[in-house]
């Protein structure tokens, strides 16, 4: 590769101009533009007022009919942001029109289909990866990094909860139409990405949820790792209580406000006092100026420059296709063995009704 | 008489959403929740049911939203604003689609928080009250009763009391400040508190929805539990599911009308409401010209803890009540005898808060030992 190509951004096709796209790919694409790392060539969604919108970001892109359009328009990388209904196919015409991928989670609502996909990719011999954001958060890297040390000695259990009042701007309610998203495989996705890399494949899953003919709002998953470790997984789009992942170890405690890519809570054995850190990059020396580790967006930007990057064979793939797998697995074990959540507050005369609807057909 | 479709408005609200789950698993009636955005649908999705977003105020997406519905249930919550700009586009809607009656949740604010002793639904109704919620109220029931003189869509108005249940606002508030130590009582939450567990609301909805017109139609209806409870008998089980002690929550003197007055024209009020008057453009060009108020600078070797709580004019009033309302006329009219006991709503509630995940007594106990621990 010559030095001027290596140089040269890379054309992104945006495959799908909804809220994802608008809210985070379109300005952190805009960032990596003005670094002259990429390019967005192609805009594709069936809502011309969302491509649009997303345009704004991108003079030179130009809207396309198809995602094989998006290949003819020389994208090399598409990001597929559309409803996860559409991943699979998408993601497979993408690599069938000679484009790398970057999937949005959930990577495929099955892994039938994200198996489809990574053999599609490793066939045409083209890069895929899923956007697990989370990963590239400095304060869940640190808290593996805690684990896996047992600075605060062996983890004995967790209890995790993350949700509240639904406030994602959907366009309309069949977002929620069944066999779409719940908050299982929404957020849960997230959840069970972070769990299992702190803690491997989990041996029992136990899951129950509110479904009553319709997706998930709130649901528990019980979640029994090697070595013991257990704990529950809370998940709602319904009530807010504290977003908090709290990790019991033998000598302390860690806690995770969600979505706070730069900050952990410590508690040392039964210290009365937990440290509440914003994590830095240290100080080189001769200076007492730390840096602050990446925030949310920077994280955001950090995911998209490794998958830039990768295009361009300058980076390993941070988050490789197959690791998208586990949670995916788990979420359809969680699925296929649901049971309904006890909602007490339910009269005699719903209850048989609860019970039939969450069932299913 | 039959029940045919029935369009509940502000589905997502803690009365809309009980609605709908009631109506729908209690097979009460084939429902079809509304809602302002679609975002605000996601608690309903746990139901296969024909929703619809439609805001209050826009007459043709409320119209297209009550095509195919008998009843309308009006639970939109909101700010007087709200409670009064959403009626006439609800009330002409349902009347272009055929709606053949309208429910409207009124409150029995509308008596004040602390009624006179011998109030019932027929008390005269004033507009002028302290709590401009309760002005708003009386104001949305003459503009409905307006708009029922010159339309066709019968109207029924229900006045619950203090609606409770899982997530209602009088169980959540009180549960979070304490957990954030931030609660309190008035005069020792002995006032009466004019409680209505939801269900119970819900089935007077249901019993408003088919009760003969000649009966009900123009009619307000005050609607609460059997019993006489105090606001003490409403927070003793929240507290004991928290593992709290009730009596060890601090106890403020009320605050009266004028005082309340008083403390919201203060000088920092009166710039605050003045403010408010201004366009935001306005607004936004002062605040940069004058730039952001800061509060006066404090020595660091002042140590004063954080000033004790103050009761607001709705919780005095409320925490002060001598009266429990009757619902004699909902029992005459509509048949309403209350279904859930308190107790039984108290329990409910309970779990509701485990549920939703709320911290149980032992997990309290250890975090409030650790914080007494570390002083």
């Amino acid at each position: 590769m010559s030095g001027s190509a290596a140089a040269a951004p890379v054309k992104v096709a945006l495959i799908g101009c909804g809220a994802v796209s608008r809210l985070y790919y379109a300005p952190a694409l805009e960032t990596l533009r003005r670094e002259g790392l990429a390019e967005v060539v192609a805009l594709l969604d069936p809502d011309p007022r969302a491509v649009r919108h997303v345009s704004r970001h991108f003079r030179r892109a130009s809207p396309v009919a198809s995602v094989s359009d998006a290949g003819k328009a020389g994208a090399e990388l598409a990001i597929v942001a559309s409803p996860p209904r559409h991943h699979a196919t998408q993601t497979i015409e993408a690599i069938g029109s000679g484009m790398g991928v970057l999937c949005e989670k959930p990577f495929a609502t099955s892994t039938v289909d994200a198996r489809r996909m990574i053999e599609a990719a490793a066939v045409a011999g083209r890069l895929l990866t899923v956007s697990l954001v989370r990963r590239f958060f400095p304060a869940t890297r640190l808290i593996r990094s805690l684990l896996t040390t047992e600075t605060l000695g062996p983890p004995l259990g967790f209890h995790c909860f993350e949700g509240g009042r639904f406030d994602w701007p959907v366009q309309s309610i069949d977002y929620f139409a069944p066999g779409g998203s719940g908050v299982l495989l929404d957020i849960g996705v997230h959840a069970l990405d972070l769990l299992q890399g702190w803690f491997g494949g989990p041996e029992h899953v136990l899951y129950e949820d509110d479904a009553m003919g319709g997706v998930e709002v709130n649901c528990r998953v019980r979640l029994t790792f090697p070595g013991g470790v257990s704990g529950d997984l809370r998940l709602s789009r319904d009530w807010p209580r504290p977003n908090v992942y709290a990790i019991h170890c033998a000598k302390g405690r860690i806690e995770w406000p969600v979505n706070e890519a730069e900050r952990v809570r410590v508690r040392f054995g039964g210290s009365p006092y937990d440290v509440d850190g914003r994590l830095i990059l240290p100080a080189g020396a001769g200076s007492d100026q730390a840096i602050p580790a990446a925030d949310f967006h920077r994280s955001f930007l950090d995911q998209l420059r490794n998958v830039i990057e990768s295009v361009r064979g300058r980076e390993r793939l941070a988050v490789p296709p197959e690791e998208a797998l586990p949670s995916l697995a788990t979420i359809e074990r969680c699925y296929g063995h649901r049971r309904r959540m006890a909602m007490p507050w339910l009269g005699a005369d719903e209850s048989p009704r609860a019970a039939t609807a969450a069932s299913g057909p | 008489m039959s029940v045919g479709r029935v369009a509940v408005l502000g589905a997502n609200g803690f009365i809309g959403a009980r609605v709908v789950e009631m109506l729908h698993l209690g097979r009460g009636a084939d429902v079809r929740p509304i809602v302002r955005s679609a975002a605000s649908y996601a608690p309903l999705s746990r139901f296969a049911l024909d929703g619809r977003v439609a805001d209050g105020f826009d007459r043709e997406a409320l119209r297209r939203a009550f095509e195919g519905c008998d009843v309308v249930v009006h639970a939109i919550a909101g700010s007087p604003e709200v409670i009064l700009g959403t009626l006439r586009p609800v009330y002409r809607a349902a009347g272009e689609a055929g709606v053949r009656r309208l429910i409207y949740l009124s409150s029995a604010s509308v008596h004040g928080q602390a009624p006179r002793p011998g109030t019932d639904d027929d008390s005269p109704l004033d507009d002028r009250q302290p709590v401009e919620y309760n002005n708003a109220k009386v104001r949305a029931e003459r503009t409905l009763r307006r708009l029922r003189a010159g339309g066709q869509v019968e109207i029924v108005i229900l006045r619950p009391g203090i609606v409770l249940g899982p997530r209602s606002q009088w169980v959540t508030r009180f549960a979070d400040a304490l957990l954030a130590g931030r609660a309190y009582l008035v005069s020792g939450g002995s006032g009466v508190c004019n409680g209505l567990y939801v269900d119970n609301l819900v089935h007077a909805i249901r019993l408003a929805m088919s009760a003969d017109a000649a009966r009900v139609d123009g009619q307000a209806l005050l609607l609460g539990d059997a019993e006489t409870v105090t606001w003490r008998d409403l927070y003793e089980p929240i507290a004991t599911f928290l593992g709290y002690d009730l009596a060890r929550v601090p106890r403020v003197p009320p605050v009266s009308a004028a005082e309340w007055r008083t403390r919201q024209t203060g000088a920092p009020g009166v710039r605050r409401r003045l403010r408010g008057l201004l366009p935001e453009r306005v607004r936004r060009t002062i605040s940069a010209a004058i730039g952001p108020s800061r509060p006066p600078r404090r020595s660091p070797w002042d140590i004063r803890a954080g000033g004790g709580p103050e009761a607001t004019l709705e919780m005095s009033l409320l925490h002060t009540c001598a009266y429990k309302l009757p619902h004699r006329k909902a029992t005459r009219l509509l048949g309403y005898e209350p279904l859930v006991g308190f107790h039984e709503g108290c329990r409910r509630t309970s779990a509701w808060m485990s549920f939703a995940g709320y911290p149980a007594a032992d997990e309290c106990a250890n975090e409030a030992a650790r914080r007494s621990e570390a002083g």
